[in-house]
């Protein structure tokens, strides 16, 4: 047994409601030592204990090439022999700068403690000796068995044993693992189901003693394989069995289910990635710039060093008191300390207290994004929030933004806006849906609003009993659907798998036809307050393929009526021939389209009572045949029954937008975002949201994964990628013609990169000429994975932006996260850097304070080297001056009040200065100006840049040159007047004594007579 | 009201400042602003350029180099000499009035006061009158912190111990007779120097607070005899000490000696006359190819005499009108048919 499992690769043991079994298992940890399998179900998404803050924090710290540069000075200076500077001149910047960093770094440690312990003290029902016991998610341990009641989220992986409905169904929303809003179920087996609900289930629950082996942990969210032991047998599982964590449990009163991964082995956390340590653009550059200063100081203590040693050796000749301080009587070793000396000298030029100062401004300016009446969101409550407060310049950088589908692009909420019976348009969709007037519908005792379209005309013929195909049209939509119905206060409340289909049967039902119930072979709907129970023949489900649902019903008259919904194409070519209305209501579907409404095409068949007869009889038949001829002799049967329809009417469903998408959308574009989309929704709806949020435009190409592949398969990927279109549109010029092309991929045809890591490259660079790349059915991991892709191919700042737990790893992987807090604060947000109420925000966060936090920033930097440069500079120059012995020109107390002057005048000046311009809008009306991506990355490849430093250079040594010159020229004649002043009497004249050459031929101090002795006495003392 | 108030707790406040709405001003850089900008400043810089140089020129210097490396120059055969306290004079003659007041420096020039390791030479504890200082200096004082018999130097280190020591005297001959020009050695060091980093030990008499110490090597008076005339002109305040111990910047260099006391016929300055130097010569500085000097100067609003200054406000003011001119060519040339 043990080895058949072994070779199915089950190696993962879960034995049920044995504690004493799995708790020994468990992961621990003490400082960095590990043991133990299974994790427990804490999470702990903070970085630091109390044991493990100093050392981690420190090496965080010390990460940077600055701080250790620091350290390093901070060492030489407490040498006395080469100590130019006191110690305290460093350290208390560097210890400021550690002590800052480090208190922020706990804080933000402590907020992620906080909103673990939140989620870890859940509320769930644990089965303990036999009864269920309200415990915390920490506490559920491997091989429990927990109750979930209704709209609890799953707190680890489970397997589904049983629930309260029949058949032991439950419902799950799986919106925070793959954006999907549809209703999915799953089903307990059916040994499990039989024995644990018949008996008292706590009794038959705790007795319960299989044994699941399975895979190990792993990050693929929509497949499971294993076995469950059970009495003998072994049953296999798949993931429909299975009920993930993060998952909500629906429509189900309670559900049982035995936990099999648990906490950090729970396949959403697994695909949730690391947290990583996010450093901007700027800081990278910043490091650079920083080696080269170190570079530049280390070279010109090496010239100032020799230029000492040179010195000192002719102090050496001279008997002076100089010639006494030269170390051990030794040029070369006074030239090597005098290296040292330099070196700390100098080192201000590198700006430690840039580093406090940078700080101090992403501090500010997170501060001003969180004042930001702009970003805030009125119906929530919900301010802009920077939670990560060092990346704000790289908000201004951003090339790329890789945006979530469900909630982040769209409400989640479907509305049916307008509809086309019999060639006749109803409502009005150029009506924003708010400004809808509402219909009268006081007589409809059933309605409970939520109808945004306003059509009096078709009520009035429905209720004047004028037009039968609009009675018919509504009778499909309250008959052609799989929705359930619960009663809560004498109305029906819908459950829906899919939400078009709700909205629809809520149309209806505010129309006047409401859906009832619904059992096995009937289905109850109140047509104008007239009760009617259709008996349901046969359910022709939807598939991806078929595009279209049919119910097959007996009339409460005894005729047999076929109503089928589905995709336009689809219907329209099984209509019957010279079907009426056909012209007008291709027209309307026309309409529709251009209000980016997604369409369904309503048709009915009355079924002659023989071929139903017959068509029953090959069905009962298929359905006992082998399962793959099955489906396709399935499919046939139901073409067949599926013809000769006759049209009834079109649907329009708006999915609501958020507020502003596309606006927003367009006004990035324009700024030179390139906006793709990550869903794990399904392909069409994927498509149709790009079109309504104008991040597709009607006329654009789009490439699918076959055309994709072929392109990148070819020898020259570019050249056929822009090919088609270049033949089409031979008039257009290239890049035009190019802007208007997308891709869109799927999930599964992503697996292909992996398998072809050279396709990578190219992609990304014919990605970056495409208008936009959709990809659908991605999982968590796949949208982390394709940010990496952006990531390695191209040199921008890429952000991800998300709402649920499946864009986690997403937002952790890009440049820069960030979360949509809008309706539920979400996991998103708590691994966000930046939580937004609203994605039209994006325009204000990226277009205003992204580029004023990089201007800033930018003028920033380049005033601190500026005024380090200088001070370096100016010690290097005064080197010439006094026998290169590393004399510091201010005193060491003005030094300091110099440094801190510049950090708080600069920061001062820079916020109340330096406004970029005080026009707010400006990004509205040229969001072009937001382009200057990458500027940092030219800031020392530009010509311009060289030669501005060389033009200052001169223009700062001109002066001196020019007195220089001048007084060689004036003084020529009398250069030794001064010298041969004799009994002559001396004419007054003016001073112009800087001219006096310098005379470095020699240089030293000297005094008195017999100095030598004394001196050679001295040294000879010393010891 | 109360409910909303609490719906809307989160609400950012707006005030202009955490709305980033505050007053700004944003120059627009545009040739308009930029050309006349620059001539504007070019001028203002010529301006100030032009006065400085007016000023200082008009500022009376009058620099005698007595270094006496030069065979016939009255104090060569001082310099070349080692004994102590060798005498030479200076003659020289005012054809106009010296405008007063006017001060007396000694010039020193490739002279390394600014030596880290000279800087660093010296004792403040020492020279603030701590007298656990006098019988054990700071090792910073090395190698004059000891003599050879081990005795502690006070004042120890290199500064005090290279003390410049020449002396001066100025006379004027007026009609055959010899004057003595009164110079006033009061106040001539810098006022924290005097009365806060320089203390004398409180010690009466101050020879007692020496008791156990040498004087500096170089030095042929102990530091509480630097001045006999005036008692309380001794030990670490001593003026001429004061200024030799703030150390000059630069490798040449001047420091004042002493001022012309402007009483008598000195009132209005020195006037025109024949007038000689006597100097006790003790300094070797042609060792290290040195030279000293005697410089006479007045001074003006602007300090003393710098001609620099004036020159870098000159040169920089040009500079700023040639490229406005530069700049006007390369619009006219490039812009304006662009506008049209």
């Amino acid at each position: 047994m043990v080895n058949e499992s072994a070779e199915s690769g089950f190696t993962w043991e879960v034995r049920a409601n044995s504690r004493h079994y799995h708790k020994p298992k468990q992961k621990k940890s003490f400082l960095c030592f590990r043991w133990g399998r299974s994790a427990d179900n804490v999470v702990r998404s903070y970085k630091y204990t109390p044991l493990t803050f100093l050392p981690l924090t420190l090496f965080e710290q010390f990460q940077r090439a600055a701080n250790v540069y620091y350290l390093l000075i901070l060492v030489l200076q407490c040498v006395p022999a080469i100590s130019s500077v006191p110690w305290y001149i460093t350290i208390i910047p560097l210890i400021s700068i550690l002590s800052l960093r480090g208190l922020k770094d706990l804080s933000n440690d402590m907020a992620r403690r906080r909103s673990d312990s939140e989620i870890n003290s859940r509320p769930c029902d644990i089965l303990i000796s036999q009864s269920f016991q309200m415990k915390k998610w920490k506490d559920v341990c491997v091989g429990d068995v927990l109750r979930i009641h209704k709209d609890q989220v799953f707190p680890a992986d489970l397997l589904l044993l049983c629930s309260s409905e029949p058949h032991s169904l439950c419902y799950v929303e799986t919106a925070d693992i793959d954006g999907e809003t549809n209703l999915k179920y799953r089903q307990a087996l059916s040994a499990t189901h039989e024995d644990l609900t018949s008996n008292p289930s706590e009794e038959a629950l705790s007795s319960f003693d299989g044994v699941v082996r399975c895979e190990e942990p792993n990050n693929r969210l929509y497949t499971f394989r294993g076995q469950l032991q059970w009495r003998g047998e072994g049953l296999l599982l798949d993931s429909e069995h299975i009920l993930l964590r993060g998952t909500v449990l629906r429509n189900t009163t309670f559900a049982y289910g035995l936990a099999i991964y648990t906490g950090a082995d729970t396949k959403i956390l697994r695909n949730s990635g690391k947290v990583k340590l996010k450093r901007t653009q700027m800081e990278k550059v910043f490091n650079k710039v920083v080696m080269g200063i170190v570079l530049c100081v280390l070279l010109a203590a090496l010239f100032l060093a020799i230029g000492s040693g040179v010195f000192s050796a002719q102090l050496m000749r001279q008997n002076s008191v100089l010639s006494a301080l030269v170390f051990n009587s030794n040029a070369v070793y006074t030239g090597f300390l005098i290296y040292w000396s330099y070196i700390i000298l100098l080192s201000p030029a590198m700006p430690i207290a840039l580093y406090i100062s940078f700080e101090l401004v992403h501090t500010v300016h997170s501060l001003f994004i969180g004042w930001d009446l702009e970003m805030y969101w009125q119906q929530a409550d919900k301010p802009a929030q920077a939670r990560n407060t060092s990346l704000n310049e790289e908000l201004g950088q951003v090339g790329y933004l890789l945006s979530d589908k469900t909630g982040t692009l769209t409400q989640n909420r479907l509305l049916v806006r307008q509809c086309c019976i019999a060639g006749e348009i109803y409502g009005d969709a150029s009506v924003g849906a708010e400004d809808v007037e509402p219909m009268d519908l006081s007589w409809n005792p059933f309605s409970c609003g939520g109808l945004f379209m306003s059509a009096p005309a078709l009520v009035d013929r429905l209720r004047g009993n004028q037009c039968p195909l609009s009675r018919q049209f509504l009778t499909a939509l309250a008959l052609c659907h799989t929705v359930m119905t619960e009663w809560k206060k004498q109305t029906p409340v819908y459950q829906a798998a899919s939400p078009d289909e709700e909205a629809l049967v809520g149309a209806a039902r505010e129309l006047g036809w409401v859906f009832l119930s619904r059992a096995r072979d009937f289905i109850v709907v109140s047509e104008l307050g007239v009760t009617r129970r259709y008996q349901l023949l046969a359910l022709l489900d939807f598939t991806s393929q078929r595009r279209r649902m049919s119910v097959l019903v007996r009339e409460p008259e005894g005729g047999i009526k076929l109503y089928c919904k589905g995709a336009d194409i689809v219907i329209l070519e099984r209509l019957q021939k010279d079907s009426p209305h056909q012209e007008r209501t291709e027209r309307a579907l026309e309409l529709f389209a251009e209000a980016c409404l997604r369409t369904l095409c309503v048709a009915v068949r009355s079924v002659p009572e023989a071929s139903w007869e017959q068509w029953n009889k090959t069905l009962a038949q298929s359905a006992t045949m082998v399962t793959c001829d099955r489906d396709a002799l399935l499919e046939k049967l139901y073409d067949e029954m599926e013809m000769d329809l006759q049209l009834l009417g079109v649907t329009a469903i708006e999915d609501r937008l958020q507020d502003g998408v596309p606006e927003t959308i367009a006004l990035l574009q324009e700024a030179g975002i390139k906006v793709w989309v990550l869903t794990g929704d399904k392909k069409e709806t994927a498509v149709n949201i790009g079109y309504s949020c104008k991040l597709l435009d009607p006329d654009s190409r789009i490439v699918e994964w076959d055309e994709l592949r072929q392109i990148l398969q070819s020898p020259d990927p570019r050249v056929s990628f822009f090919k088609p279109r270049q033949t089409e549109l031979w008039a257009v010029d290239k890049e035009m013609a190019v802007a208007k092309t997308s891709v869109v991929l799927t999930g599964p045809e992503l697996t292909e990169f992996d398998q072809r890591p050279e396709w990578g490259a190219t992609f990304m660079s014919l990605a970056e000429h495409c208008q936009s790349v959709l990809c659908c059915r991605v999982t968590p991991a796949q949208k982390a994975e394709i940010v990496t892709l952006v990531r390695k191919h191209t040199s921008s700042v890429t952000m991800s932006i998300g709402d649920g737990a499946n864009d986690v790893n997403m937002i952790k992987t890009a440049h820069v996260g960030v979360g949509l807090a809008g309706v539920e604060g979400g996991q998103a947000v708590q691994n966000a850097d930046f939580a937004l109420a609203q994605f039209r925000f994006l325009q204000r966060l990226l277009l205003v304070h992204g580029r004023w936090s990089y201007r800033r920033i930018s003028l920033f930097l380049r005033y601190f080297l500026f005024k380090t440069c200088s001070f370096a500079l100016v010690h290097l120059w005064f080197g010439f001056f006094n026998g290169f012995s590393a004399q510091i020109i201010l005193l060491t107390r003005h030094w300091t009040k110099f440094n801190i002057a510049a950090v708080i005048v600069s920061v001062g000046l820079f916020f109340i200065c330096t406004r970029i311009t005080h026009n707010r809008f400006l990004f509205e009306q040229s969001p072009k100006e937001y382009i200057f991506l990458g500027a940092s990355d030219y800031a020392f490849t530009d010509p311009v840049v060289w030669l501005t430093a060389l033009l200052v250079a001169w223009t700062a040594v001109l002066p001196s040159v020019t007195a220089h010159a001048l007084s060689v020229i004036l003084n020529a004649h009398d250069k030794h007047k001064v010298h041969s002043v004799s009994h002559q009497s001396v004419e007054l004249r003016s001073h112009f004594r800087r001219g006096t050459p310098l005379r470095r031929s020699s240089y030293a101090v000297s005094q008195g007579a017999g100095s030598g002795r004394h001196i050679t006495s001295a040294t000879h003392m010393r010891k | 009201m109360v409910k909303q108030e609490s719906e809307s707790a989160n609400r950012p406040d707006n005030t202009a400042f955490t709305q980033q709405r505050l007053p700004a001003w944003q120059p627009i850089l545009s040739a308009g602003i930029v050309i006349p900008g620059f001539v504007l400043i070019g001028l203002a810089f010529i301006g100030i350029g032009v006065a400085l140089l007016v000023t200082s020129r008009s500022i009376q210097v009058l620099e005698l180099d007595y270094t006496g490396d030069s065979n016939g120059s009255p104090c060569s055969s001082c310099s070349q000499s080692v004994i102590a306290n060798c005498k030479c004079s200076l003659n020289f003659t005012l054809t106009t009035l010296f405008q007063g007041p006017v001060f007396f420096y000694y010039g020193l020039s490739n002279y390394f006061q600014n030596y880290r390791r000279y800087g660093a030479s010296k004792d403040d504890n020492q020279l603030y009158g701590d007298l656990s200082s006098f019988t054990s200096p700071s090792s910073s004082c090395s190698p004059y912190n000891y003599d050879s018999s081990k005795k502690p130097i006070v004042p120890c280190g290199s500064i005090a111990n290279s003390m410049f020591n020449d002396t001066f005297t100025l006379t004027r001959t007026v009609n055959g007779t010899t004057n003595n020009v009164t110079l006033d050695g009061k106040g001539i060091a810098w006022w924290t120097d005097y009365n806060i980093k320089y203390r004398n030990p409180s010690v009466t008499p101050l020879k007692n607070a020496f008791n156990g110490t040498v004087k500096p090597i170089n030095w042929a008076k102990p530091a509480y005899e630097l001045d006999a005339s005036d008692p309380s002109n001794n030990g670490f305040v001593n003026q001429d000490f004061l200024v030799w111990m703030r150390r000059a910047a630069l490798p040449n260099f001047r420091k004042l000696y002493r001022r012309i006391d402007a009483s008598g016929d000195y009132q209005k300055g020195l006037p025109a006359g024949n007038y000689t130097i006597d100097i006790t010569y003790n300094y070797p500085v042609r060792a290290f190819n040195g030279a000293k000097k005697i410089v006479f100067s007045n001074v003006s609003w602007m300090g003393g005499s710098n001609e620099f200054l004036g020159i870098a406000y000159l040169v920089i003011g040009s500079l700023c009108v040639v490229m406005s001119v530069v700049m006007l060519i390369v619009y006219a040339k490039f812009k304006f048919p662009d506008e049209e």
